[in-house]
């Protein structure tokens, strides 16, 4: 049980440019349990994508907070999302990652459902000796009590009571459009998922993929390998999209990226890398314009680090990588990870992403594993209540406007607000949008 | 000569030797120049990818200058998840000479590596199968390649190469 309040955990004060979140936040076990109860288990939570169930009767399964759900496509091409728990005892139906089931049986009692959920059998069902009213209740599986699909990703809610998918999403689905439209036949998940936890809170994830700050100091050796394998000039070594930024060079000039952030928690944090051949979009450059016109193609090709509030981020920096955070305790995340990658892009290109990907997303890489264990530093220190206000929500604050700017003018795209950076600035105001959509989110059950 | 069981499992152990102790330069040596390097990821529970251009790995090398990106990175002082390194001790039974000549080899093996991280106080094994790649080059025989079929692949924060 948390008994504190919410001023206790998030102090926000516009006014006086103080903006703070308490170690609490992260540590206490009574707010996990509420926020699995009022974010993860009845709001807009990210599952999949369609491609995962391309064809009739093609399932996978995720979860929603604790509770496991299946995916499914019926035999008319239509996706449901059910609770994966069978009426009768509860057992999870479906039992493997994906697959293509006309029928599911239980595994425990043999009832039985069709790739819409319904139910098709209970086994003996004329032997058993049931009463009249058994026959007035539903025996499907439940379906979840809120699904969409915005352009090839999907979400559900356990809880019926939540905005249209469109407007949960709002103005960052446009981000989602500049991720769907990169093929002309749309994305795909590249075979073979990564699946790895850290002991540290689901929150540290959340922060990270829009820490522009960090980058120069936890990833030292993995920008100094980029270097030494540009000089080494052996003729194998993966192109890296670092060699053409002046992204993470400290002494850069100019206006090197940003951030925009969205009602309801979502932000994005964005380099200028340019049109350039190290991104394996490159081979699509003049389609892309011709498709898409010039200055949504440049935005392809731009760093972009996406979190969808609050499971998803997309991040496209290095490579392309689509995450999904599944919270398992206070102090314990699990993340399951893909290479996401445009339908139909030549071999080549494709290698080169698979092999940038390995180098910096993999948690066998030399980036992402600096980042879970500065987590686990940070889930360390949270324990500490001697001064429980943390000071990393600060950077950034004279610098945060209302609205977009051009830059989000060029794809058409109104943020609540923006920041425009040099590459020293490291804009932390982005982080305070999720914290603000948690707060909404969390009220009713934590008093003001 | 032919490359014999009891040779196979000299260089094994050799390098499992050199991988606890942080002999890197010891290991670096045991390679080919052109050594592939490869822990294929997984589709699903029961089948890994097969082909590292069109699927996901956990690492895919070729050439041993990467391997040595990855000591030098373990050495530098710059990355934290390397700075202390997790101890380390590998199991390596199962032994089997699948097919040599006097030119090259391959031998699979099981392994279980057993990690304590002093730092978090985490303790792990990883277990899974080896198969080995050897070549002669003069009078050594130098691992051509080297496949690592990870068998518990949800990966408790850190996977380092020294950790399989």
């Amino acid at each position: 049980m948390f008994t504190g309040r919410l001023s206790d955990l998030i102090d926000d004060r516009p006014d006086e440019g103080i903006f703070r979140v308490s170690r609490a936040i992260f540590d206490d076990p009574g707010v996990f349990d509420l926020e699995m109860r009022r974010i993860f288990e009845s709001g807009w939570v990210f599952l999949g994508i369609a491609d995962q169930a391309r064809d009739p009767h093609d399932f996978f399964t995720t979860d929603i907070g604790r509770v496991p759900v299946l995916v499914s496509r019926d035999g008319s091409g239509a996706l449901g999302a059910f609770v994966n728990s069978c009426p009768h005892r509860g057992s999870r139906v479906a039992q493997t990652l994906a697959g293509n089931a006309r029928l599911h049986v239980c595994p425990y009692h043999s009832w039985s459902f069709d790739s819409a959920g319904r139910n098709k059998s209970v086994k003996l069902k004329r032997a058993g000796c049931y009463a009249e009213s058994f026959d007035a209740q539903s025996h499907d599986l439940p379906a979840l009590p809120a699904f969409g699909e915005y352009r090839g990703f999907l979400f559900g809610s356990l809880d019926a009571d939540v905005p249209p998918l469109e407007t949960h999403l709002g103005e960052a689905a446009k981000l989602l459009d500049l991720v769907a439209d990169q093929g002309p036949d749309g994305f795909e998940l590249v075979p073979g998922a990564v699946t790895f936890t850290f002991q540290a809170n689901w929150k540290l994830q959340l922060e990270n993929c829009s820490d522009a700050y960090h980058f120069t100091s936890t990833h030292p050796s993995y920008i100094r390998i980029l270097e030494q394998r540009q000089t080494a000039n052996t003729g194998v070594a993966v192109k890296s999209v670092w060699e053409s930024s002046d992204y993470w060079r400290e002494d850069a000039q100019g206006v090197a990226g940003g951030s925009f952030s969205f009602p309801h928690g979502h932000v994005l944090n964005w380099g200028i890398f340019g049109v350039t051949e190290a991104l394996p979009l490159f081979e699509q450059a003049e389609a892309l314009a011709e498709r898409h016109g010039a200055a949504k193609r440049d935005w392809m090709f731009n760093m972009r680090n996406l979190s969808i509030f609050p499971n998803l981020q997309i991040a496209e920096n290095a490579s392309s990588q689509l995450r999904v955070i599944r919270p398992l305790a206070p102090d314990l995340t699990e993340m399951r990870t893909w290479c996401i990658a445009p339908k139909g892009e030549s071999a080549q290109a494709r290698r080169q992403r698979i092999r940038q990907y390995e180098d910096f997303f993999n948690p066998s890489g030399m980036a992402t594993p600096d980042d879970t264990v500065s987590y686990e530093n940070c889930q360390r220190g949270f324990a500490s209540r001697v001064e429980p206000w943390l000071q990393g929500y600060s950077r950034g604050t004279t610098a945060s406007k209302a609205g977009g700017n051009p830059f989000s003018d060029l794809i058409d795209m109104k943020p609540a607000r923006s920041v425009l950076a040099d590459a020293q600035l490291g804009d932390e105001t982005l982080f305070q949008s999720y914290y603000r959509e948690w707060a909404r989110r969390m009220a009713g059950v934590i008093g003001q | 000569m032919t490359l014999s069981l009891k040779d196979a499992e000299a260089i094994l152990y050799r390098e499992a030797e050199c991988l606890d102790e942080s002999r890197w330069d010891d290991w670096l040596d045991l390679y080919a120049e052109d050594a592939c390097f490869w822990i294929p990821a997984w589709k699903n529970e029961t089948e890994t990818t097969t082909d590292p251009d069109t699927e996901l790995s956990l690492i895919y090398y070729k050439g041993r200058n990467n391997l040595a990106d990855r000591v030098w990175r373990v050495r530098s002082g710059q990355s934290v998840a390397s700075t202390p390194r997790i101890r380390a001790v590998h199991l390596i039974t199962n032994v089997r000479l699948v097919r040599a000549d006097e030119a090259s080899a391959q031998v699979a093996s099981n392994f279980a590596v057993n990690l304590f991280d002093k730092r978090s106080g985490r303790t792990h094994t990883f277990f899974g199968h080896y198969r080995h790649a050897l070549r002669r080059e003069g009078e050594r025989w130098l691992i051509a390649g080297k496949t690592i079929v990870l068998l518990n692949d949800t990966i408790p924060t850190v996977l380092d190469f020294y950790c399989l």
